[in-house]
């Protein structure tokens, strides 16, 4: 695996103060927020970011990855000590690995402990600090959910589809190192997922230990933008060119869906930028989306002989004047 | 180390749904406190009564869950990520409608 300078990440000194190194999260978390950013790759730059402060936050978590030594570069391979943690005591409050239950009297949510989000974390942090290394809770626990975003083409989220996903999981070998295992899972895409819906895959997400039960693993789903249509909710609108006559004389034409090519009437007398429905031919749902389409006129050119006198034909015998409305 | 596992499908969480308020607490990964403080603000409209036993339109989930991952991720408190939330939302709006009047007139990006 390769190593990573989680200072580098964060842009501060080796001998940054909390204070600092939190400074610097807040800031390039702000940037790189995925529901927030416009930067590209702002999700993969968010994860790495998260990844450094998970780390150097903690005291514990900081002091042992301090003691690799500075002299390791981003991108150099690496492997972990063969006493990877051992000088540190982790009793007490583990640093993200203790689990808070409904202890205040709340409801009994299963809620994990926040910050601490260990999917999309590189294979370097998993096996230092994931889940098998010192630096997790022992004893029986529950595995927390994992949470993951999945893209989806239109297409897809139309008809439904099968996704392979890689999930990563840390395993304990009987040498007491810790072992990162990537799983490749299918997984059923039901046909009609809006943007931002779930799926829940029971027992998917993290292991638990000694009996435990497993987290549960839950997609969302994020439909990638698409050259033809646009997604708003589970309508999706269309543009679709039309000759000026078939416009003004109406007209029968063959428009694009997801589920196939479909004849639509065009009323006479139809505007640049009107739309018109076509209902439920949206992304399949209970209801069903609709398919906007709205029309563009688009004018022939007047590059041929012909196409130039039957302009001068219009201009001479419509009397159209598009500026009629103008005062003055 | 790859293995490969059998096909796997799961259970999608319906947009006609209503989800228990423990529910929503365990998928936006916010506590039940912030789920009432954002039902007081009327970012989402629970159905019954008492608290503990509301119920949430499913369809509320992606707008709850930004407004998890800001607070978690971002530390802003309930009613800034909310007005976050909401304001992300009238973006992408606005950017939808951008997008189709450029189509509109031609432009093409």
């Amino acid at each position: 695996m390769e190593f990573r300078d989680y200072y580098k990440i964060l842009g501060v000194e080796r001998s940054a103060a909390a204070e600092q190194i939190k400074t610097a999260y807040r800031r390039l978390a702000r940037k790189f927020h995925p529901d927030v950013s416009k930067e590209p790759n702002a999700e993969a730059r968010f994860k790495e970011v998260q990844e450094a402060y998970e780390v150097l936050k903690d005291p514990e978590k900081r002091a042992a990855y301090d003691q690799l030594g500075s002299e390791w570069k981003s991108g150099q391979q690496f492997r972990p000590p063969p006493d990877w943690g051992s000088g540190f005591e982790f009793g007490g409050a583990p640093p993200g690995g203790a689990r808070r239950r409904g202890g205040s009297g709340r409801t009994g949510a299963a809620m994990d402990d926040g910050a601490f989000e260990e999917e999309g974390f590189s294979d370097f942090f998993s096996s230092l600090f994931g889940g098998g290394s010192p630096f997790r809770t022992a004893g029986r626990r529950g595995g927390r959910d994992h949470h993951a975003r999945m893209d989806l083409t239109l297409e897809q989220a139309f008809h439904g589809a099968t996704s392979t996903l890689e999930l990563k999981r840390p395993e304990l070998k009987p040498d007491g190192t810790v072992e990162m295992r990537t799983r490749t899972v299918r997984v059923t895409i039901p046909a009609g997922m809006s943007d931002g819906q779930l799926i829940r895959l029971a027992g998917q997400g993290e292991p638990g230990t000694e009996g435990g039960r497993a987290g549960d693993l839950y997609l969302e789903a994020h439909i990638l933008p698409h050259a033809l249509y646009q997604l708003d909710g589970r309508d999706v609108t269309l543009t679709l060119p039309v000759a000026p006559w078939e416009a003004a004389l109406g007209a029968s034409v063959t428009v694009p869906t997801l589920g196939g090519a479909v004849d639509m009437h065009i009323p006479a007398g139809a505007q640049s930028g009107q739309k018109l429905r076509l209902r439920g031919r949206g992304l399949p749902g209970q209801p069903p989306g609709d398919e906007y389409v709205q029309l563009k006129v688009v004018l022939p050119p007047a590059s041929s002989p012909q196409a130039k006198s039957l302009y001068e034909q219009m201009r001479g015998e419509l009397g159209f004047n598009p500026r009629a409305d103008f005062p003055g | 180390m790859s293995e490969m596992t059998h096909l796997l499908s799961g259970e999608l969480i319906g947009e006609r749904d209503w989800i228990t308020v423990t529910e929503i607490c365990r998928l936006c990964r916010i506590d039940v406190t912030a789920v009432r403080e954002l039902a007081e603000l009327g970012v989402v409209d629970p159905r019954g009564s008492p608290a503990g036993e509301w119920e949430f339109p499913a369809a509320a989930l992606p707008r709850l869950r930004v407004v998890g991952r800001l607070m978690r991720d971002l530390g802003v408190n309930v009613s800034g990520a909310a007005l976050a939330a909401e304001l992300l939302e009238s973006q992408r709006e606005l950017e939808r409608q951008i997008r189709r009047l450029e189509r509109l007139l031609g432009e093409t990006r």
